[in-house]
């Protein structure tokens, strides 16, 4: 646990590691022995390779007959301590030891699935770990038991037992309930990651994949552009900008989809650039429909190759630019038709207390300026 | 001819681009990955860059920034998909001349080339927009007003580059010399790469946050 001692032996010999933890434990309890040979044997490994890194092959797990060994041979090495006097007294060490080795064969897991843990208790094909379950809580029950009445006489019966269960039952249940829940976290997170990876399947299929398929089934190459633009701003704003929440109307969630509607519609690239805040309110509405007026103004009779929309959202002023360099036309003496675009967009924009310049030369392109005075600056 | 450097991690975008200069300008290599291009631009030392904002190990700044030290007089034209402000903004300030969007016309890629070379700045509308939403009016005074702010002219031929105009179009527009809005232009590069105003970072943060 600390430098991996008694992992390494356990690796070397083949002997299951949480017994060789419970022999250095009991060998602790005379005067500290376990501690010496613990510290020692780190000392003398600090430059040695460590097992994963060492050409040495682990040994194969021992059977029972070796660990049955390894156990006498720590039996015989107590006694002979004892023997030689260097010794805590009998009531010390034995009970402490059973309890020690109780607790050891309760936490040896070799072979079970944590879920299956009370499975394998009544399970009739393999016994051992209800051998090695039986064994350990009557070592545990008896060490207690004799440690408690000789050690702590004080203490009464009921507090003792009550100990006893507590120590026997959370031995007994407590790693089968750690990794319980050691598993059900992770099947939790990884549930959380396939339920991600769902969604952004759907997302991608409902889009990308769509818009691909499209794609292969179109002639026109210029609808093609048009589809691939369109997908990729819809795309990039999935992956990268903040999703709008349902029923916010701010001017650059409105302005974007206007954009991406009429540039659907007409076939035509536009490039929307925003500066500024954002904005919402009463002036969003009237400066979204003008701006789509001007969008399809542009789109229907310029003529031009892209149009671009333009908006600054200042502290106590919003602006908004779509200007196309399409063929223009002279503003003095523009058809009726066309005035009467016009006129509904400046007309709609004044109305909303607001102004809307329209500039255009022959040749040179058109630009709608729409700007709005804030009523209450921030 | 001027020499070019191309570096972008897309090969079929490469390739792309490759064609569309040929004979335009001389391409003197390319690479896909950052530390290929870092010691590619090192070797082939062009005059001038176009480099992908986004690749793995680092990005297009980590070149720049490499580049930059052993190589000072190497011009950097970032290109890109993406439209992250915060990234773009980046590279502007390790000492990038320009940014324009992959979606650019070959003529228009070309002219942007010759500008770079030439020691201008090169602003695209999505650029000027980011550039403009970073200064956009903050309520502090400057630290230092010299430096920070940019002036009302320099605003203005920034808002006509986002309005999607060329060079030529805002100096016809604003009766100026193509030569007045160069120098507008890079005036407005170099407050931003000298900039450490606070506000900008903070718009940079608050940029990723939300």
């Amino acid at each position: 646990m600390i430098a991996g001692i008694c992992g390494g032996l356990g690796a070397r010999t083949g002997l299951e590691v949480v017994y060789v933890r419970a022999a250095f434990v009991v060998l602790a309890l005379v005067w500290g022995l376990g501690l010496i040979l613990y510290l020692a044997a780190w000392a003398a490994t600090i430059d040695l390779p460590s097992i994963e890194d060492s050409d040495e092959p682990a040994a194969a797990p021992a059977d029972r007959q070796t660990h049955i060994g390894a156990g006498l041979l720590l039996l015989a090495g107590l006694i002979l301590i004892r023997s030689v006097g260097v010794w805590p007294g009998d009531q010390v060490v034995w009970p402490l030891a059973a309890i020690v080795f109780g607790s050891a064969f309760l936490l040896d897991q070799r072979g079970i699935d944590s879920r299956d843990f009370l499975t394998s208790l009544v399970d009739p094909g393999d016994n051992s770990m209800r051998r090695r379950s039986i064994v350990g809580v009557v070592l545990l029950v008896a060490g207690l038991s004799i440690f408690g009445s000789v050690a702590v006489p004080q203490i009464g019966a009921t507090i003792l037992a009550v100990l006893i269960t507590g120590v026997g039952l959370s031995v007994l249940f407590g790693p089968w309930i750690w990794r319980l829940a050691n598993d059900l976290g992770a099947e939790r997170s990884e549930r959380v990651r396939q339920e991600e990876r769902a969604e952004m399947a759907a997302h991608l299929h409902d889009s990308v994949l769509q818009t691909l398929a499209l794609i292969q089934r179109t002639e026109d190459p210029k609808r093609m552009v048009t589809l691939a633009r369109g997908q990729e701003r819809e795309l990039r704003r999935w992956l990268y900008d903040r999703v709008p929440e349902a029923g916010t109307a701010s001017l650059s969630v409105l302005l974007q989809s206007t954009v991406d509607r009429i540039e659907a519609d007409f076939d035509l690239p536009i490039d929307l650039v925003i500066a500024g805040g954002d904005l919402e309110g009463d002036l969003v509405g009237p400066l979204v429909s003008a701006t789509g007026e001007a969008l399809t103004n542009a789109a229907k009779h310029s003529g031009a190759g892209k149009v671009s929309v333009y908006a600054e959202i200042s502290t106590d002023a919003v602006d908004v630019w779509v200007a196309d360099q399409g063929s223009g036309f002279d503003v003095a003496t523009v058809a009726a038709d066309r005035r009467g675009i016009a006129d509904s967009i400046v007309g709609r924009v004044q109305r909303h207390g607001g102004t809307a310049t329209i500039t255009s030369e022959v040749g040179e392109g058109t630009e709608v300026h729409l700007h709005f005075q804030r009523q209450e600056p921030q | 001819m001027t020499t070019v450097y191309l570096v972008d991690d897309h090969r079929l975008f490469l390739s792309g681009v490759k064609s569309e200069l040929e004979g335009f300008v001389e391409i003197v290599g390319s690479a896909s990955d950052v530390d290929d291009a870092i010691e590619g631009i090192r070797a082939a030392n062009p005059e001038v860059v176009l480099l992908d904002v986004h690749m793995p190990g680092g990005g297009g700044l980590t070149v720049i920034e490499n580049v930059v030290e052993t190589h000072p007089d190497v011009r950097f034209l970032a290109l890109s998909v993406s439209d992250a402000a915060e990234d773009v903004i980046a590279m502007i300030r390790a000492g990038a001349r320009g940014y324009v969007t992959k979606s650019i016309t070959p003529e228009e890629l070309i002219e942007a080339i010759g500008r770079i070379k030439a020691g201008d700045a090169v602003f695209s509308p999505r650029l000027a927009g980011f550039v403009l939403d970073a200064f956009a009016d903050t309520m502090s005074a400057p630290i230092d007003p010299e430096l920070d702010q940019l002036t009302p002219r320099e605003k203005e031929v920034l808002r006509q580059i986002a309005r999607g105009y060329s060079y030529k179009q805002v100096a016809k527009r604003l009766s100026i010399s193509v030569k007045t809005v160069e120098t507008h232009v890079s005036a407005v590069l170099r407050k931003l790469q000298l900039s450490n105003r606070h506000e900008l970072a903070r718009w940079a943060s608050h940029r990723r946050i939300v």
